[in-house]
């Protein structure tokens, strides 16, 4: 496995052509708004060196017997399933960020049963394919981006039927070498960070869409591929002077890019779906479902967090043995637990696929991802609450270490004797920073729409919710022949 | 001649105590009496130690080869944890 220094180094010799705010951006490793979110990923790698969290950070791997990072793993049990989710907890609660790299390791899952099925059925040879890409992602512990968004441009039409044929990725150029691939995948998180991007369809797929039913790996700065870095909310702070409080979270955090594929080459040896239209969907709905169980772990970690500053945050201000202060809190817990309950539910109950490895409880990985959609958005409420109007209010960090006002602001925004106001100051600053400010974009934005939006959950819902045997259920108890 | 006591960890999701912390604690309590590292394949021990975070955990880590198991699942285990060091019988 590699260590957290090797991975770092390892970025250095990528050559991203990566874009933010108008310029190019040659060092994305030290550039200040980009670092935290490799501080993040790189925790990953850290963890495993850790005897402390190896429990979890790390796995056998079924090719190769060797220890490898749990990131990199192929699920072999509902046992790997559940510390899969306990892995993305604790990394949460580390991080108080999205730590990226659980997108690879969903899509490597569900590549790796879906090519098997492909290849049963029509005698193609992708998932030799796929495990020649695992086996190296698994000996040199590759970061990996799963890219699956596209940018879809009119909702209501199919890929093929798209005004500019770009707006979904698709085969532009075929050749007895391999294929060459146009178009865009939005959202991207942890693309900067990552060594390979493993390329998915993005919907079902119908007769007439075979150049988009295309899926691949290959490295992430592939000639042809450019990166629009997404900005977040607060994000220039971390250029500010003082950029340590007013960041709220100043090591970690986490990004998003664009990801522009213009007429890339992908080898005939990296292609793991080229055409067979009728297997988009199955891609989609595993890789779908395994990112919807990844968000019972991850966000119950950042929300241990945030429940955390909360808590302090009303200690710090001498409120914290109000009864209505002690049940926000409680049920900020409750809400928060009721996500890892889900997230270890559908882990619990899944299954053996045809290819041997191990795919969760599809319908409630779709209730868990549902929940998520609202539960964060509820706890940061409470936070914000409990956290009163200087979390919003705050004067800056210059202002602070300023010699005419520091004397002011340290003793009007002073709480409780016994805590220095520079500390309420940061914890306050977290708590905006995870609820408004750049990690808010992981709490909150993204546990709405990431793994999918709260619609397609309920489309999973009824799919999978057998209605047909509720009704019978009904109709026996009712004596309704 | 010293007891040799290996150290697994359960993985950390979200544990109760500090598990570093108390590693330390038992680790100097005892070190008159008893060896601890993390295990290493092939060895044998007279007893391996297992640091978990909550109740939540099942894992007995059957792989490592020791005589016996001791747990310890919460901070308030840990006198025990060091009794129950000192009283293992070394087999011979």
């Amino acid at each position: 496995m590699m260590t957290k220094d090797q991975y770092i180094e390892s970025l250095r010799k990528l050559n991203l052509n990566l874009w933010m705010f108008g310029k190019k951006i040659e060092n994305p490793v030290d550039d200040p708004v980009i670092r935290p979110s490799l501080n993040s990923f790189a925790a990953t790698y850290e963890l495993a060196e850790d005897p402390q969290y190896e429990d979890l950070m790390t796995a056998t791997s079924h090719l190769s017997g060797k220890k490898i990072n749990r990131f990199t793993h192929i699920h072999q049990s509902t046992d790997d399933l559940i510390k899969k989710v306990k892995m993305q907890r604790l990394l949460g609660q580390k991080t108080a960020a999205c730590f990226q790299r659980c997108v690879g390791m969903d899509a490597m899952n569900a590549v790796f049963s879906s090519t098997f099925e492909i290849d049963a059925a029509r005698g193609t040879q992708y998932h030799q394919n796929f495990l020649n890409f695992l086996r190296r992602v698994q000996d040199e512990d590759l970061a990996v981006d799963g890219a699956m968004t596209d940018v879809k441009g009119d909702r209501s039409l199919a890929p093929s039927k798209q005004a500019d044929p770009d707006l979904f990725l698709h085969v532009v150029e075929r050749t007895p070498e391999g294929v060459y691939v146009t178009g865009a995948k939005a959202h991207q998180t942890g693309f900067v960070n990552s060594h390979e991007v493993l390329v998915m369809p993005t919907i079902s797929m119908r007769e007439g869409d075979e150049d988009y039913a295309i899926a691949f790996a290959i490295p992430t700065d592939s000639k042809g591929i450019t990166l629009i870095y997404g900005r977040q909310s607060c994000d220039t702070r971390k250029l500010e002077e003082y950029n340590d409080i007013d960041v709220g979270n100043k090591v970690y955090g986490g990004h998003e890019v664009l990801v522009i594929f213009d007429h890339v080459f992908v080898p005939n040896d990296c292609i793991f779906l080229n055409g067979e239209v009728e297997f988009a969907g199955m891609i989609v709905e595993r890789f779908a479902g395994y990112h919807r169980q990844s968000y019972g772990g991850c966000k119950v970690g950042v929300g241990d967090v945030l429940i955390g500053a909360t808590a302090l945050s009303v200690e710090m201000a001498g409120a914290a043995k109000a009864s209505h202060v002690k049940d926000k809190l409680i049920e900020m817990v409750h809400l928060n637990e009721t996500l890892y309950c889900c997230g270890i539910a559908c882990s619990s109950q899944g299954s053996k696929t045809k290819s041997g490895n191990y795919i969760i409880d599809l319908l409630l990985a779709n209730v868990c991802k549902q929940n998520v959609t609202r539960f964060p958005y509820d706890i940061a409420r409470l936070a914000q609450d409990l956290a009163g109007g200087a979390m919003v209010t705050l004067p800056s960090e210059a202002d602070f270490r300023h010699p005419e006002l520091h004397a002011y602001i340290d003793k009007y925004f002073k709480g409780v004797a016994s805590v220095s106001t520079e500390d309420r100051m940061r914890v306050l600053r977290l708590i905006e920073n995870m609820t408004m400010g750049t990690a808010a974009v992981g709490y909150l934005p993204e546990s709405m729409h990431g793994a999918g939006s709260p619609q397609a959950q309920r489309i999973m819902i009824s799919r999978q919710c057998n209605m047909e045997m509720k009704k019978e259920l009904a109709k026996k108890i009712a004596r309704i022949d | 001649m010293k007891k040799k006591i290996a150290v697994k960890f359960c993985g950390g999701c979200n544990p109760g105590y500090d598990r570093g912390a108390a590693y330390q604690e038992i680790r100097s309590a005892t070190a008159d009496f008893a060896e601890l590292s993390l295990p290493t394949g092939g060895e044998h021990y007279d007893a391996l130690l297992i640091i978990r975070g909550c109740t939540g955990c099942p894992y007995l880590y059957e792989e490592i080869d020791a005589d016996a198991r001791i747990l310890c699942v919460k901070r308030d285990d840990i006198p025990e944890v060091i009794e129950n060091i000192r009283n293992i019988e070394v087999k011979e």
